[in-house]
């Protein structure tokens, strides 16, 4: 015990050291004792010249919390210096609840500056406890006393303070102030009779202070006493009761259903959108739909750099329903907007876009930045607008890949069947998505002149083209493909073969099967796979005689898939062609088989599918028993 | 092909049955534009009976686009079936069209977001 003593009394002294580090030491050595005078000591250490230091030991404090410390730091509250006074407050505030005792026992103290940082402190820290003592305070010699406990009764918030508030703002005219806004924080309805009758004060700041409380209570039924000040010549106090309908609206969920007269607000709450406050922004955004103009357009688009991604997005859906109204005011923003919000604009313009405006966004087709080069492009495919083809035609030389792709999906879908010749030149883009932009482009735009091109593409040195040709001619899918594709079906290159007969088999009408019979005959299995299926689908089932040798094709898929393509006819008669390979060697076969006579039908398929469902494969067997369930429903 | 027409209050949906070629996509403008002279100018079409579409029922569905756009309509798409929905993605037509995968999403959108 003594020694400790011996090491506090060191410690002490060390506080005094010149050296910092010998200090610092003294204040964490202090921080392990929990004795009055190591607290002490650390009291002393907030007016270490040291700002590290008195934060150390203010932290320390903090931690111990307790009456000792408590009392200590209320003895700093009547320094000269103002830092330690602000240090020790601040340190009140931290230690909290456990403060409050101390502090009260020290509200009734000589020093009326004393008296008045109690009070303070106690409305920081928001203890119920203290209400009646601050309570008290109202009725303090000291003006500045009275006031700050009208204000600290507010952070507390306690209800049981409302009667001496009304009090007080009926008794003392120093405290009205402070008075009505604590009433407005505690939010007690009770009081809004009281507020409503200080809107008739003559006092300007009264009466905005009134207003204010009135909107922090947050009640609907408030609004009727707050509408005939928004037309109130003193604009401080219009815009103070628009503050309050906002704050009651938050309040009630937005149900405030007054005919507000927005219009002479609109600065105002597009202020209060770029200052990024919540409650006005969420206000002026949910009244939109129903409040619409030239100002409030410009409103919004002055706006749209200053909100988030969620509050942007209900804009652009406004901006959008406003549609035409807004399409003159957009182009004028676009001239001087950044690019981020070009695209976003051009996002919004999209939705309405037609010849006219489209006229006004040409010159975005050079703006510097490549997305947004490539957006105007997008959006001139949809204004319809044929005279935005020189521009597209332009952006399809742009540099950049996917603006020349952007160019050619939109000259695509002005349907410029005179750029044809032009569009064909991107499928020679070394870029694959300018490549399928052109080809998709020239799929819409079709015609005689088009499929022409194609065919003779068939031919061209580039297999990659030839393809390309290919599948183009099936999507385009008009009577003039037709013949092409037939030729195809003789092409050298197995995938094009294919293609045709699927692209056929597709369009339908074809004039001649017997390319189709050939490619039956196909040394490529995909394309004996391709033909079996076009010609089930063109010709049904006068085609099964000429596909049935397939069955027995050396190649297992080809066997698998003609038993499908019969199967898919649902011809009960075909049955007796599939019932043979219910006994196939491989399991795949069966597999295929069981499906088929599912689709077909046949009671001769019966005693085999019953002794299938027992097999062990269990793909198979649950085939078998699916295949009897549907058979079943079937008979 | 067949067009049969329900109507939903102000909208009028139609629902599209057989191959989207020159004819019928001729037909289909002729209907739509019929609709318009009545002032009908909110338009869904319902495709999931389209099993084939051509370059011309491409175009057909382009200018009723911008028919619709010129009468401050609506013009939606619902249930493209498979091959119908791989043209309009190579096309890049699903990046103008307003599609929905199912018609009742393509309703409720009218709720959010009336015609121009």
């Amino acid at each position: 015990m003594e020694n400790t003593v011996v090491n506090i009394e060191e410690l002490l002294t060390l506080l005094q050291s010149p050296d910092f580090y010998e200090r610092e030491e003294a204040v964490k050595q202090l921080n392990l004792s929990d004795s009055d005078e190591a607290v002490a000591g650390l009291v002393i250490a907030l007016e270490d010249p040291d700002l590290g230091i008195r934060e150390l030991a203010a932290d320390c404090l903090t931690r111990k919390k307790g009456d000792t410390v408590a009392q200590l730091l209320i003895r700093f509250l009547g320094s000269e210096d103002i830092g330690s006074r602000n240090l020790a407050s601040e340190i009140l505030v931290k230690i909290g609840r456990d403060a409050v005792p101390s502090l009260i026992e020290y509200l009734n103290d000589d020093d009326h500056d004393i008296r008045k940082f109690i009070t303070d402190i106690l409305g920081l820290i928001g203890d119920e406890k203290a209400v009646e003592p601050v309570c008290q305070r109202l009725w303090d010699e000291n003006a500045n006393v009275v006031c700050s406990a009208a204000e600290a009764l507010g952070e507390i918030g306690s209800t049981a303070a409302v009667p001496h508030l009304l009090a007080a703002y009926d008794k003392i005219e120093e405290v009205r102030l402070q008075a009505v806004e604590a009433l407005g924080k505690i939010g007690d309805p009770s009081v809004l009779n009281k507020l409503y009758e200080i809107l008739k004060t003559d006092d300007p700041i009264i009466r905005y202070a009134g207003l204010e409380a009135i909107g922090e209570v947050g009640r609907a039924d408030s609004i009727e006493h707050l509408v005939p000040f928004l037309g109130n010549e003193d604009r401080l106090i219009a815009e103070v009761a628009m503050m309050a309908v906002i704050k009651i609206s938050r309040k009630t969920g937005g149900k405030v259903s007054y005919d507000l007269p927005l219009n002479n607000f609109t600065d105002f709450l597009f202020d209060g959108i770029r200052n990024r406050d919540r409650d006005i922004t969420e206000f002026t955004l949910s009244r939109l739909r129903h409040w619409f103009g030239r100002e409030v357009i410009q409103g919004l688009l002055n706006v749209i750099d200053y909100v988030d991604e969620n509050d942007l997005l209900r804009i652009t859906e406004i901006l959008g329903e406003a549609g035409h109204q807004a399409g003159k005011l957009i182009v004028e923003k676009l001239k001087t907007a950044s690019s981020s919000t070009k695209l976003k604009l051009l996002d919004v313009i999209r939705q309405f876009i037609d010849e006219e405006l489209a006229e006004d966004i040409l010159d975005l087709a050079s703006d510097p930045d490549q997305e947004v080069r490539q957006k105007t492009a997008h959006v001139l495919g949809v204004s319809g607008n044929p005279r935005a083809i020189p521009v597209l035609k332009a952006l399809a030389r742009d540099p950049i890949g996917h603006v020349r792709s952007a160019a050619y999906s939109a000259m695509g879908w002005l349907c410029s069947y005179d750029e044809a010749d032009f569009i064909f030149e991107g499928l020679d883009d070394k870029y694959p998505d300018v490549r399928e932009a052109a080809l998709g482009a020239l799929i819409i735009v079709g015609g005689p002149r088009v499929v022409q091109k194609f065919y003779e593409d068939l031919d061209h040195m580039d297999i990659e083209r030839q393809r390309l040709a290919v599948t183009a001619l099936g999507w385009i899918g008009e009577e003039e493909v037709v013949l092409p594709l037939l030729k195809a079906i003789n092409h050298s290159d197995p995938g094009i073969r294919r293609s045709a007969i699927t692209s056929l088999s597709k369009i339908g009408h074809v004039p001649d099967l017997h390319p189709f019979v050939l490619a039956l005959h196909d040394e490529n299995t995909s394309v004996r796979k391709a033909a079996v299926s076009a010609l089930l689908s063109l010709n049904g089932e006068a085609a099964v005689e000429e596909v049935t040798f397939l069955l027995d094709d050396e190649d297992v898929w080809v066997r698998f898939h003609t038993i499908n393509a019969i199967g898919e006819l649902g011809i009960s008669r075909l049955a007796e062609l599939i019932i043979p390979f219910l006994e196939d060697d491989l399991d795949i076969i069966k597999l295929a088989a069981v499906k088929a006579i599912a689709h077909l039908g046949s009671r001769e398929a019966l005693p085999v599918l019953d002794r299938l469902r027992k097999e062990k494969n269990q793909d198979l067997a649950k085939a078998a028993e699916m295949a009897l369930s549907t058979m079943g429903g079937k008979q | 092909m067949d067009i049969k027409q329900r109507d939903q209050g102000s909208i009028a949906i139609l629902d599209l049955n057989g191959r989207l070629d020159l004819s019928s996509g001729t037909m289909l403008k002729e209907h739509i534009k019929k609709l318009f002279e009545k002032n009908v100018t909110s338009i869904h079409l319902n495709l999931s009976g389209v099993d084939f579409i051509n370059s011309s029922g491409l175009g057909s569905l382009v200018s009723i686009m911008k028919e619709t756009r010129l009468a401050k309509g609506r013009f939606t798409l619902s249930n493209l079936a498979n091959y119908v929905q791989e043209i309009f993605e190579i096309t890049q037509l699903s990046h103008i069209f307003e599609i929905y995968t199912t018609e009742e999403e393509a309703l409720a959108s009218y709720q959010s977001v009336p015609a121009n």
